[in-house]
């Protein structure tokens, strides 16, 4: 008899315990917030500096970018990635460290490395990165990167890249007609000699 | 007059079943309400993870770690790495292992809180769940503040970590703590002694300790049914023996020991305990420390196997990794806690309602990524 009064009062009180909370929320509907509507309003970047000077340097991962004339196609971004999404073909330059300006091919990197190789190919699939940021850290020239970081004036956050199509989704950064171009300059050079 | 026995009805639940956690299927037998017997069949997020491991370099494994108990990623890459640093000899600076700590309670507090919230959510609870995604987001925030990612972080790394802490983080996670303490309360007060859930939850789907045992229960769920194990504290790996903290185990405040109410309980005391290591961790981490300063050149490991163990939000995490002195693993197993959760449903729950198979099903906390790998 007692337990049954007993499980009566703890159910009212159990209950309209929880239900002052939502109440309270209710109330401070406006300071609790955390709703934001999104399309109208964004999610603020979040602030953060980790010490590391150039601006290329980010750890949000949105998506990757290439900085074509610093590429010296090294492919150990290729070699480092789990997924296999990072596609590239490389050829030899006919001369190290020279420009070549009929494929608008860069001969000397920021960092002043002398490129000994033409990328012809350099495909990312989108589609298929996992995001794991692997391929980033041994870039010698810190040349493929994610964009949107904290310290990158230059890229700002971009995390809506949805595409109608798949195939957009397949980033090609080495210029098109890049293998015709270099062929027809090396055999142009070798007709010169 | 005894029970009409009618006939049995085979019901599949899931794959697509909000209750079911992913992309589980029970077959049910039924006698009308009640469940006589409960067949889990998995396979449908299998993604050949152990597979795949032995095509790619130690580094690359990672990644694919994460995405076993994709919501305890960091725990995931903390098991691969204490195995790994084991295997290689590696001795990693304090800072790191701080850091690493910290990473892997808050991890704790954020999975537990996502389990919590669900289960509720299948007791029929909704605001509890949105209460407990709210605070889950703060520590996301935490993460993406730290590594950049929300969810799969590749964070831990084999001798170290991807990044070191950003400026501001330790004060953002006192914070958070500050604000989080609170909410336990407050949640404890909204659901855990709420009667209709104690109702559903009490002296249902209840797991004997030797039972639990027998069929390598481990984590939460074991140390519901009153076995004070816990892998932090009796297999210390990192530096986890340096802290103080209680072992919460189930005592049966609402019905018997090993209880549905209990296995959810546990795990808020737990977040407790959780909050208290991470306090700890942050008041005693060392300053100065490279987070870059023990990764190894080469991971080459010496011919040989290793078999290591970590206590991940769901219990025992095994990563059993065989060597042949190349730099891709000849064969790598994870031992999945919530493989091991999931298969005693069949013991504990059949005799009971199916709406209380539900409620046995979500008090386990299983996910499916890790189940199936």
């Amino acid at each position: 008899m007692i337990k049954y009064f007993t499980d009566i009062w703890t159910s009212i009180t159990t209950i309209l315990g929880g239900m002052g909370i939502t109440f309270i929320h209710l109330i401070r509907a406006r300071q609790d917030n955390v709703t934001l509507q999104y399309p109208e309003e964004r999610w603020p970047r979040p602030e953060r500096n980790i010490g590391f000077d150039h601006d290329n340097y980010n750890v949000i991962r949105t998506r990757l970018h290439v900085d074509m004339d610093d590429c010296i196609g090294c492919l150990k971004c290729e070699r480092a990635c789990p997924v296999d999404c990072i596609k590239i073909v490389t050829e030899k330059a006919p001369e190290r460290g020279s420009d070549i300006k009929e494929i608008k091919h860069v001969g000397v990197t920021t960092n002043g490395t002398r490129k000994a190789m033409v990328v012809t190919r350099f495909d990312i699939d989108m589609s298929e990165c996992c995001y794991c940021n692997l391929c980033t850290y041994p870039c010698p020239e810190e040349c493929i990167f994610m964009t949107g970081g904290p310290n990158s004036s230059r890229h700002p956050l971009d995390y809506e890249f949805s595409e109608p199509d798949r195939d957009n989704l397949i980033y090609k950064f080495a210029k098109s007609g890049t293998k015709e171009g270099l062929d027809k300059y090396i055999g142009e050079k070798s007709a010169e000699s | 007059m005894g029970i009409i026995r009618g006939e049995e009805m085979v019901l599949n639940i899931g794959p697509q079943h909000p209750a079911t956690h992913g992309v589980l299927r029970l077959q049910v037998r039924t006698d009308g309400e009640i469940v006589s017997s409960i067949t889990p069949y998995i396979g449908y997020l299998h993604r050949c993870f152990e597979k795949h491991c032995e095509s790619v370099t130690y580094e690359q494994v990672i990644p694919f770690t994460d995405r076993c108990d994709y919501l305890a990623s960091m725990t995931m890459n903390f098991g691969y790495v204490v195995a790994m640093e084991e295997m290689l000899e590696i001795k990693v600076n304090d800072r790191v292992q701080h850091i690493r700590v910290v990473m892997a309670e808050l991890q704790r507090i954020a999975s537990h809180l996502l389990g919590l919230g669900a289960f509720g959510l299948d007791i029929g609870a909704f605001t509890p769940f949105l209460h407990m995604l709210r605070d889950r987001e703060r520590i996301l925030d935490l993460f993406e503040m730290t590594c950049g990612a929300r969810l799969l972080y590749n964070y831990m790394w084999i001798g170290g970590l991807s990044h070191d802490l950003p400026v501001g983080f330790v004060e953002s996670t006192y914070k958070f703590l500050d604000y989080f303490e609170p909410k336990i309360d407050e949640f404890v007060n909204l659901l855990v002694h709420n009667k209709i859930f104690v109702e559903r939850t009490a002296d249902i789907g209840v797991m004997p300790q030797d039972v639990a045992i027998s069929y390598g229960v481990t984590g939460p769920n074991l140390r519901a049914s009153g076995l004070k194990w816990d892998l932090r504290r009796d297999d210390p790996y990192s530096i986890y023996n340096k802290f103080e903290f209680e072992v919460p185990v189930g005592e049966g405040g609402k019905g018997s020991v090993g209880d549905c109410w209990d296995r959810f309980y546990v795990r808020v005391l737990e977040m407790k305990e959780s909050i208290k290591i991470v306090r700890q961790a942050l008041a005693s981490m060392p300053k100065d420390g490279d987070v870059h300063q023990s990764l190894p050149k080469k991971i080459k490991p010496p011919i040989g196997s290793i078999y290591k163990r970590t206590e991940s939000p769901r219990g025992d995490l095994g990563y059993y990794i065989e060597s042949d002195g190349s730099n891709i693993p000849y064969r790598l197993k994870m031992r999945s806690p919530a493989f091991t959760a999931l298969s005693v449903i069949d013991e504990i729950a059949a005799g009971w309602l199916l709406s209380d198979v539900l409620a046995i099903l979500g008090s386990l906390d299983i996910v499916l990524g890790e189940i199936d790998r």
